[in-house]
């Protein structure tokens, strides 16, 4: 009988704080950490199920999704790659608009000096390039798991046409950044994309004009892709991506069988 | 009221199955992550490794032949050797874009959704359906650059002589056959329709039939021919299925296309091995 009552309250009194505890208690759960993430670290499940809904980033999640969603073969992460080199390259981008300057006269010394003389220059450009690569890549990728996981059908068909419009955004990113560099691979890549896109019947000239600001490839093309590509294109992107995003919460999280 | 609620069930979300449901932070967060840094890392190195590219400064006046578009952009750039500019780089995407767009409002059933591959023969559909893209896509390219002309007199001795010439590849049919005159300038309007810049009043059937009939016929067509007959053969019987089969024939068709004319075509856009390729600038003509 006594034995029994001392097991019951050795459970029931809590241990003594440790070193670690008291650590955790300064750093999560004092005032100025509180004024900033409300929850103390996410390692309950309501303060797991707080850091997402009330972290503004975080919160493009739902707080708890299905099993099936977290295996990494179901959407091989492509979707949110996809977003992650988008956030890359606007990084990256940014670091370099402190020193590229888009004029004919400009642009291509810009470029050599991001190599040649900018801390870090050419390694930024190197992760600009390739990320846009990269870009293409997973949108494709991320269009076929879709496909292929029927993840179109209702209620997501509106989604997947956003997912369309998404693809050629990304296409049209990649395109207008080509030019900037201004050297012979830059300039002849465009001048036949361009020239691709003016042999449209009726609305191709006219429209091959708008976009290079003349009848070829010069200082007032440069101009406009610079701005189609550093604002004009990323803000529609960043439009759609919101919509894709809040359309896959509405759409009831990720498609699974019925 | 309540009928027009059944009437929408599309616009349904899935019901939540809370016990088979897990907590984002951590089990996705930390995928997130992980994903993330496998990417960050990868790209730092590869950005260490490769330089991006940096040419001569640009030059209106030296073109470099064979002169390329973006790589993503060599599929239309193909698509252009072998029919109408117009046709090739902005009708048959744009075409295509829409088609892909309503995917969803044709193939509206359930079946097999938020699962690999879910119905029922789909990885065979795919299989297949890709196989005709990739043998299709190339076997036209290869004689459309007269290629298997080629190899067939080449490697075989096999020569069709002028009876046969016409077809050698897809120009042929206009250039190797005795059309009579009238059939090079059809006059079909009354008046000459100028929209823009250009006028429209004759055709030249030949040339049409060439450029832009034949094309049209070989890009319905093709497609369509292979869902029939997957269709004869009992393995296409829902939309889903035969959607499958397109968008797989699409997949590798892009990736044949691409490829080739990234990887295949060399000076003055001929179809050349890989090894073979080299650009030289110089003043257009005097290459
Ligand atoms: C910039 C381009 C894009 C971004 C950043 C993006 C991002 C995402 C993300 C993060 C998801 C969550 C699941 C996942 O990662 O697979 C998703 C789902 C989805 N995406 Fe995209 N996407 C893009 C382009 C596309 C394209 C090109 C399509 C199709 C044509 C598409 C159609 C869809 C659909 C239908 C879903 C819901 C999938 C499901 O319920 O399983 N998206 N997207």
């Amino acid at each position: 009988m006594v034995a029994e009552v001392t097991i019951a309250m050795a459970v029931e009194t809590p241990s003594k704080p440790t070193i670690a505890d008291k650590i955790y208690d300064k750093l999560f759960h004092n005032y100025v950490w509180k004024s900033v993430f409300r929850t103390g670290y996410p390692n309950t499940p309501r303060n797991q199920m707080l850091v997402i809904a009330t972290n503004v980033f975080l919160h493009l999640h739902p707080t708890r999704i299905h099993r099936t969603h977290v295996k990494i073969t179901h959407t091989y992460c492509l979707g949110g790659l996809s977003f992650f080199m988008f956030l890359g390259l606007t990084v990256t981008g940014i670091l370099l608009m402190f020193y590229y300057v888009p004029s004919v006269e400009r642009a291509y010394l810009d470029m050599q000096n991001i190599q040649t003389t900018v801390q870090f220059g050419q390694l930024m450009r190197n992760m600009h390039r390739w990320m846009a690569h990269a870009m293409v890549i997973l949108v494709f990728l991320h269009m076929m798991r879709v496909f292929y996981t029927g993840a179109y059908k209702p209620p997501r068909e509106f989604n997947w046409v956003v997912g369309v419009i998404l693809l050629v955004l990304t296409f049209l990113l990649s395109f207008t950044g080509y030019l900037l560099p201004w050297d012979q691979l830059a300039f002849w890549a465009i001048t036949v994309g361009t020239n691709i896109a003016g042999s449209a019947p009726v609305l191709g000239p006219k429209t091959r004009f708008w976009l290079l600001g003349g009848f070829e490839v010069g200082p007032d093309s440069l101009i406009r892709f610079y701005t189609l590509h550093v604002i004009g294109l990323p803000l529609l992107a960043a439009i759609f991506m919101a919509v894709h995003f809040w359309r896959i919460r509405r759409d009831g999280g990720l498609a699974r069988p019925l | 009221m309540a009928t027009a609620v059944v009437a929408r069930p599309v616009a349904r979300p899935q019901s939540r199955n809370r016990d088979e449901e897990v907590l984002v932070w951590p089990d996705l967060v930390f995928i997130e992550f992980i994903a993330a840094m496998v990417f960050t890392i990868t790209l730092f190195a590869l950005s260490a490794l490769m330089n991006a590219p940096l040419l001569d400064q640009a030059n209106a006046d030296v073109t470099p032949n064979p002169s390329k578009a973006p790589w993503y952009l060599l599929n239309l750039q193909e698509l252009l050797l072998h029919m109408n500019a117009g046709m090739a780089g902005v009708i048959v995407p744009t075409i295509w874009l829409v088609i892909m767009g309503a995917f969803p409002y044709f193939d509206r059933d359930h079946e097999g959704q938020g699962v690999w591959f879910g119905t029922e023969g789909a990885v065979r559909l795919t299989v297949v359906g890709s196989l005709v893209g990739f043998i299709g896509t190339w076997g036209l390219i290869l004689w459309d650059s007269g290629k298997i002309a080629f190899f067939l007199n080449d490697w075989f001795g096999l020569s069709g002589g002028d009876t046969f010439r016409f077809l050698e590849n897809v120009r042929s049919i206009q250039n190797q056959l005795p059309w009579p005159e009238w059939s090079r300038s059809i006059t079909y309007l009354p008046f000459n329709l100028k929209i823009l810049d250009q006028g429209f009043q004759h055709l030249d059937f030949p040339a049409w039939l060439v450029e832009q009939g034949i094309p049209t016929a070989v890009l319905v067509g093709l497609p369509a021919l292979m869902i029939y007959a997957m269709w004869k053969l009992g393995w296409v019987v829902t939309r889903r299925d035969a959607l499958i089969a397109l968008f797989s024939g699409f997949i590798a068709a892009y990736g044949v296309l691409t490829l080739t004319g990234t990887a295949f075509r060399g000076q003055g856009q001929e179809l050349v091995f890989p090894w073979e390729l080299k650009v030289s600038e110089g003043i257009p003509g005097q290459e």
